[in-house]
């Protein structure tokens, strides 16, 4: 909308422009280049490179590892967050800062770090493996490594949201009867659910792109433990550049169909809300 | 009672945020507990809803002891200033919230809900969502969903605090219909003493953790008891005036108050409301009042009904002092003039006027302001430093005056005219204190405040009498010196070593007498132990337990000071205060000679 009120930033042409131009140097660009790309490949190449036992088995993997990563990184990083924003105790601030470690380091860095604890001879692996447990060069390591990049992004959004929930709330629902299970369960959950939903769907998406540690600790067995980012990766080494382009364009069109429909849940949640309001 | 309340203790790192309250609230009663913020009125309302834990006392609510039962148990109503209402439910789900946890049917949901919605004004409301509703409208729901479990008592924390005049004015209207339409006992809480006034059955006034006078509005600010209820509930005059068997006195001048006063002439602290006060062109025009003294108009505001005036009174001699002066020396009068007087008498600033009196209360407090007594001006300067005496005296609200003294604590005979010190003697604490202070006792001093150096405001108050006759006037000081710091007061007995049983059992008694005539003549609790031994040695063990520790002792004759309590005294660590009561039957033999 048109705003003929001063503002701090100038006004709102200038302001439109800059974010279309800047949204299409750097993102939609590229982009729409990697789906002209793939779009100018023979149909029976494109179907080899997207449809071969070798992709289809990668998909699963990143898919759901993904999934998975993001389910694990909603349950604990909520119980994370709950903690930091809830309760006062000695190294609350360092363990604070702790939690935004895996957005500072280069990613393989911490897929070495991973593999150095969890390998057969590891400081942990070693007792996994006397248990019959084996991370390093499975899928375990994989999702392993997808929740460990996930789970900043699941805590930071729903820290905040937590630290807005007033303890009168509580207060209000314990004064009226509710007992804490039902209190966490309609009044706490309800206020911060879109603020997990949002950190889900972020984890996701990072775990979903995730390549430098995971490659660390999958061990990149073709068919079981082999991520469609490396594979795009591989068909580059190999000079394939139609078939990477493909590849590419299957995980754009389906991160943007699975992110797209989280948006429109929320929103519709949203509507549901106010439409009862009225 | 709907509501009893048993010496509710509740500390906060070590420090009393509600501090030994009892209190008992009758059924359908209206009860406003009104204090500043941080008095410990909302941890109050928050032990008695359950929220909050209590290191000592008791809570029954409709003769049901429920100290240990849990919030959710307790059967009351909660409403918080700031709605405290779920946003993500409607009205009709937040109203429901105590009916759907008690697994009613819905049927009897939406009709409890029709009729609470009825009840608050907002019929029709059901579907809203909090963020669509006016503040006075969530509060209202607040309040209706407070009630839904028809709980045995509503406790409301500031409920106006956010809402603007208006809205508040018809909130607190329905409020006290919906109170009164259900008979539901309810306690507010709130730091606007207006409100208090326009909605209390009963006000319960707190200060520093501790609940300083309970009464009906009208009585809580005519005949205040105590100096803080006095300035807090609306404005106050505090002067210094002189009482006798002839009745109060400022200045030179007769009051014509009439009370039956104490033989010997003491000063008392007395209550003026502005609007008390008359404002004259000379003595002679004084219509309905006695004369204060002369003064310069500082100050007109305009008010609408009202015109507020402050007045610098003159410097004499036979002038009245008053106790609140503000920190640069001013001597200010408030009044407060009705349209028909402005119009008697138009008054503009710079202008001298007279001023007179209609009305005053005198407070039952004896400590009505602090002279230091020091052998030299530096001393005294030190002295006047002190930070337990800075706090005291701005908490009291009330005059330091200094007194130079050079003979002090001298081997001298007695003289005449000393005894004129006026309140409180304050001395430093020092080798030779005992001495002082004997000396002072002899001379016609009653209470006297000994400081050692940079003395702070002590956690604990021990109290102790070494003579049954100086026990009511030990309780009243302790009572006026409790009301103005956050600390504990301990009665501490003691009995001989090894004491024969009879005495054991009088020992108790003691303590128990102590306790109730705390209570009973002061407002105030305190905690009772008994120690055996020599008194000062028991007490002087007490005091080195811990740090942060004052003690209020009162004896019946000066030279205890000189034998048996010198020990106690010898450079004390901490403050001490000494009443002093001579004994009943000496005093008769005075009379009598």
């Amino acid at each position: 909308m048109r705003d003929s009120q001063p503002t701090v930033l100038p006004g709102f042409g200038l302001t439109l422009g800059f974010t279309t131009f800047f949204l299409s140097a750097v993102v939609l660009l590229p982009l729409a280049a990697l789906v002209l790309l793939a779009a100018s490949t023979p149909l029976h190449q494109l179907l080899d490179a997207v449809a071969s036992p070798r992709a289809l088995a990668s998909y699963r993997l990143s898919f759901g590892g993904a999934l998975l990563a993001a389910c694990i990184n909603l349950v604990f990083g909520f119980i994370i967050a709950w903690t930091l924003a809830r309760y006062e105790f000695p190294g609350r601030r360092l363990m604070d800062a702790m939690i935004d470690l895996p957005f500072a380091l280069p990613t393989a860095v911490s897929g070495i770090a991973l593999t150095a604890v969890f390998s057969q001879n590891g400081w942990l692996g070693s007792y996994l493996d006397m248990v019959g447990i084996h991370v390093a060069y499975t899928r375990l390591g994989v999702i392993l490594a997808m929740t460990l990049i996930g789970m900043p992004f699941a805590v930071r959004t729903v820290q905040p949201a937590l630290l807005e929930v007033q303890r009168d709330l509580e207060d209000a629902a314990e004064t009226l009867g509710a007992g804490r299970w039902y209190v966490f369960r309609r009044v706490i959950v309800p206020a911060v659910l879109p603020a997990i939903l949002t950190g889900f769907t972020l984890a996701f998406a990072r775990a979903l792109g995730e390549y430098g540690s995971v490659i660390f600790i999958s061990g990149n067995l073709p068919l079981k433990t082999e991520i469609t980012p490396l594979l795009i990766v591989i068909h580059l080494e190999e000079f394939d550049y139609r078939g990477a382009a493909a590849l590419g364009f299957v995980m754009l069109a389906a991160s943007f169909v699975i992110l797209l429909t989280i948006n429109l849940l929320q929103a519709w949640g949203r509507e549901r809300m106010v439409r009862r309001g009225q | 009672m709907s509501i009893t309340l048993d010496q509710l203790t509740k500390r906060y790192q070590g420090v009393p945020v509600v501090n030994d309250v009892s209190l008992e609230i009758g059924d359908g009663e209206f009860f406003v507990l009104l204090g500043p913020s941080g008095s410990g009125k909302s941890t109050l309302l928050r032990a008695i809803a359950g929220l909050a834990g209590l290191d000592h006392g008791r809570i029954a609510l409709h003769g049901r002891d429920v100290t240990h039962v849990s919030a959710r148990r307790r059967g009351v109503g909660l409403v918080f200033q700031n709605y405290a209402l779920f946003r993500h439910m409607t009205v009709a789900e937040n109203i429901e919230f105590a009916l759907r946890v008690r697994r009613m049917r819905a049927a009897e949901r939406r009709q409890r809900r029709q009729e609470l919605l009825r009840l608050v004004a907002l019929e029709g409301m059901d579907e809203r969502l909090p963020p669509q509703l006016s503040g006075g409208q969530q509060q209202r729901v607040a309040v209706a969903r407070a009630l839904a479990h028809k709980p045995e008592v509503l406790l409301l924390d500031e409920p106006f605090g956010a809402l603007d005049a208006k809205i508040r004015e018809g909130l607190r209207r329905t409020i006290r219909e919906v109170q009164r339409e259900l008979g539901i006992t309810t306690v507010l809480v709130t730091h606007d003493q207006e409100e208090a006034f326009a909605m209390a059955d009963r006000i319960g006034v707190m200060n520093f953790g501790r609940l300083l006078e309970t009464g009906r509005p009208q009585d809580l600010y005519t005949h205040p008891a105590t100096r803080f209820v006095a300035t807090f509930l609306g404005a106050a005059n505090l002067i210094l005036a002189r009482q006798g068997s002839d009745g109060p006195r400022w200045g030179a001048w007769p009051t014509a108050l009439h009370r039956p006063g104490p033989e010997r002439e003491r000063e008392v602290v007395a209550v003026v409301r502005p609007e008390e006060i008359e404002i004259a062109r000379s003595r002679e025009d004084l219509a309905s009042s006695v004369y204060l003294g002369r003064g310069v108009v500082e100050e007109v505001i305009f008010t609408g009904a009202l015109e507020r005036a402050r007045i610098r009174l003159d410097e004499a001699p036979d002038a009245p002092i008053l106790a609140h002066a503000s920190g640069d020396g001013a001597v200010l009068l408030e009044a407060t003039r009705a349209q028909f007087e402005q119009r008697a008498f138009a008054i503009s600033a710079g202008q001298s006027v007279t001023v007179g009196v209609r009305r005053a209360h005198v407070l039952p407090t004896p400590l009505s302001s602090f002279t230091i007594c020091a052998p030299n001006s530096s001393a005294a300067e030190r002295l006047a430093g002190n930070p337990l005496l800075l706090d005291l005296s701005s908490r009291m609200k009330t005059r330091i005056r200094r007194h130079v003294e050079p003979l002090l604590g001298a081997a001298t005979p007695i003289r005449d005219g000393v005894a004129s010190l006026p309140g409180t003697t304050v001395i430093a604490a020092g080798s030779n204190v005992a001495t002082d202070a004997k000396w002072l006792l002899d001379h016609g001093v009653e209470e006297i405040l000994i400081l050692p150096e940079q003395a702070a405001s002590p956690q604990r108050v021990l109290i102790h009498w070494t003579d049954e006759s100086a026990r009511s006037a030990t309780l009243a000081v302790s009572a006026s010196v409790l009301r103005h710091l956050a600390a504990e007061a301990i009665y501490v007995d003691v009995l001989p070593e090894q004491p024969p049983a009879a005495d054991r059992s009088f020992g108790i008694r003691a303590l128990l007498d102590a306790r109730s005539e705390a209570r009973a003549a002061h407002g105030l609790e305190i905690r009772t132990e008994m120690r055996f031994g020599v008194a000062a040695q028991a007490l002087q063990q007490r005091l080195d337990e811990s740090p942060g520790h004052m003690l209020i002792i009162g004896i019946a004759s000066p030279n205890q000071l000189a034998d048996e309590l010198a020990a106690l005294l010898a450079g004390p660590r901490w403050p001490v205060l000494v009443v002093h009561r001579e004994r009943e039957a000496t005093a008769h033999n005075r009379s009598a000679a």
